[in-house]
């Protein structure tokens, strides 16, 4: 039966570590931001101190630009949304231009998401950002092998030879840690984070949207254009919960875990399931403040349960 | 946070982040039927109501439910006289307006803004502002049209929301519309969906009304009624304003390229942040290439001058 720490010390808030590490990457706290739901971080620049945060990971960037899903390209349904945007981005270059002199000067780690069609694009993404002078090059690369909204995104998540060699040839290739993002539209989480683990990842992020789908009966038509699209928000909290839980079980990689969070106790709910850091999605959407709120928050209810540091309670379920 | 470098210049910004916006937990002062299925909700929000112009929006969510979880997109309808509160106008018709029709004054809401480019001013005054919506689409306009005229300002920002500040209020440098005339060419459903006639025309706007059966003004189109106003209005400097379903914007868009008039659309398309960061409310804008691209309406509009519009 599960059941608590006996008597927990009380522990000041103060006294509380909450530096993380994810293989080579440190970060100063485990409270990040998701990719595809923060933007490039200068939308948000007057909502959050963005250099508190622990990480931000902007927008997928791809090979080339993409100008993404035709409309509508999010629908909410009960406790979440649907999106389908479809990768909208003006490709590695104008991101390397436009964007990461900003993101270099916000005062926080970076992790610049990628995407790419085959092996060889995720390797040449890696290697552009590997080439960029120290002053601006981000603190790890995530591998977005798991886009549901674009025709190659999921295999690489869904496959597991393909996502091992994948994450094998990105880390080769670079010497920036590497976190590989999976999806849960799989039937062995652990088979796919036994795979990444195996390519090499520094960490895994777990959990990209859920594939689902809305439809209007009485015009008999998907609410959105791309027919399907990933689920996220409240509504995926406990697969998001499950899936780092299982991971966790089969790996020794550090998990971020992501997936539903929105506040200080979906948070500590994941460190507890077995993630040594969480992201903050579509939250971002819907209350825009609310990673300084479970920043805020942090150490308090670290505290509450006798813990000096985030890595204490880190998969420290009793089951 | 001060020294980053300036970029927002480059092109593959957008022109209108929320650097403006605040995220408040604001108490509901009044939520009043206006019309059918039509409210007016007043919601206390200093640091929003003294700083909103004309055009820009705010992100309205029901407080502390996951069901609807996302805000939704309201214009500024007013701003109340003593500047503490904000007023929008909504349709109750989906989820979140449909629960918001029933919540009571004290009750919370979350706001953020405010949100997006507002309404352009110009160099010189413009002789003739004329302004067309359909049915909810009317929303934006009555703060529009009162600014036009002289009658209000909006965006005082400085020494209005917190007591302690000693700076005098200062006026923003935004350049304001202003017009000798304002008409405002209305379109409705029926007569029980009319909101806020009484409104509009205590601010001295010319109101003229159009509905699909004829049970109030003009029995047909308000393109109709445009096409009138701007026949009149021949020899006078002229600036068409419009919101309301795509199909109508799109015909106004048409008319006011035949008559070389300029024409600005306030576009509402799906959104889910209202802040640019989600990527849904893109519209096709022409780029100076001539080829279109999806571009956020949140922030890069949601005013667009219309012939930049690829519909």
């Amino acid at each position: 039966m599960p059941h608590g720490p006996e008597a927990p010390s009380p522990t000041a808030p103060t006294d509380v570590d909450l530096s993380v590490t994810l293989g080579r990457l440190q970060l100063p706290n485990p409270v990040l931001v998701a990719s595809g739901t923060f933007g490039y971080a200068r939308e948000l620049a007057s909502l959050v101190d963005l250099s508190r945060l622990g990480g931000i990971l902007p927008k997928t960037v791809t090979a080339t630009p993409r100008q993404g899903n035709a409309p509508w390209r999010t629908v909410e349904t009960t406790g979440g949304m649907l999106n389908a945007i479809g990768l909208d981005n003006d490709g590695v270059d104008a991101f390397i231009e436009c964007h990461v002199p900003y993101l270099a000067s916000v005062g926080c780690p970076i992790i610049a998401s990628v995407a790419g069609k085959t092996r060889e694009e995720f390797v040449e993404l890696v290697r552009r950002f590997d080439a960029v002078d120290a002053a601006h090059r981000p603190a790890a690369i995530e591998l977005n092998v798991s886009c549901p909204n674009v025709s190659g995104g999921v295999d690489f998540g869904s496959d597991p030879a393909l996502c091992e060699a994948v994450v094998r040839d990105c880390v080769a290739a670079s010497d920036l840690p590497i976190i590989a993002k999976l999806t849960p539209n799989v039937t062995s989480i652990a088979t796919m984070a036994k795979a990444a683990e195996a390519g090499g990842a520094d960490a895994l992020s777990l959990i990209n949207t859920v594939l689902g789908m809305a439809i209007d009966w009485r015009k008999r038509r998907p609410l959105l254009a791309n027919v399907v699209g990933g689920l996220s928000g409240p509504a995926i909290k406990p697969i998001a919960l499950r899936c780092v839980w299982q991971a966790s079980q089969a790996v020794r990689a550090p998990i971020i875990g992501v997936g539903g969070i929105a506040n200080i106790n979906d948070a500590m709910e994941f460190l507890v399931a077995g993630a040594s850091a969480v992201q903050l999605g579509t939250v971002n959407f819907y209350h825009p403040t609310a990673s300084m709120e479970v920043l805020d928050a942090l150490p308090a209810a670290l505290a509450e349960i006798g813990a000096t540091s985030v890595s204490a309670i880190v998969g420290s379920l009793n089951h | 946070m001060t020294d980053r470098p300036a970029l927002d210049a480059t092109p593959l910004h957008a022109k209108h982040y929320a650097d403006g916006a605040a995220f408040v937990s604001a108490p509901i002062v009044e939520n009043v039927r206006l019309a059918r299925d039509t409210y007016r909700l007043r919601f206390e929000a200093p640091a929003i109501a003294a700083t909103i112009t004309p055009g820009q929006f705010v992100m309205v969510r029901l407080a502390g439910i996951d069901d609807p979880l996302l805000g939704r997109a309201f214009a500024l309808y007013d701003v109340s006289d003593d500047r503490a509160a904000v007023d929008v106008v909504y349709l109750a018709h989906g989820k979140l307006t449909t629960a918001l029709a029933s919540r009571q004054p004290g009750d919370r809401v979350e706001v953020w803004g405010p949100l997006g480019n507002g309404f352009d001013g110009d160099e010189r005054e413009i002789d003739a502002l004329l302004l067309v919506a359909g049915g909810i689409g009317y929303t934006p306009f009555l703060a529009c049209g009162a600014e036009a005229l002289g009658l209000k300002e909006y965006g005082l920002v400085g020494g209005v929301s917190d007591a302690d500040d000693a700076s005098p209020p200062q006026k923003t440098t935004r350049p304001r519309l202003a017009a000798k005339s304002v008409t405002f060419c209305y379109g409705v459903r029926t007569l029980d969906y009319l909101a806020g006639a009484d409104a509009f025309r205590a601010a001295g706007i010319d109101l003229r009304i159009a509905s699909n059966d004829g049970s109030v003004g003009h029995h047909g189109l308000v393109t109709d009624l445009l096409t009138q106003a701007l026949e009149e209005s021949s020899d006078r400097r002229r600036r068409v304003l419009c919101c309301g379903p795509e199909p109508m914007m799109e015909a106004v868009a048409e008319i006011c390229l035949a008559e070389q008039v300029r024409c600005d659309v306030s576009l509402e398309t799906p959104m889910a942040c209202g802040l640019g960061i989600c990527f849904s409310c893109v519209a096709k804008v022409k780029q100076p290439d001539g080829e279109w691209d999806y571009k956020r309406t949140c922030v890069d509009g949601p005013i667009f001058d219309a012939s930049q519009i690829e519909w």
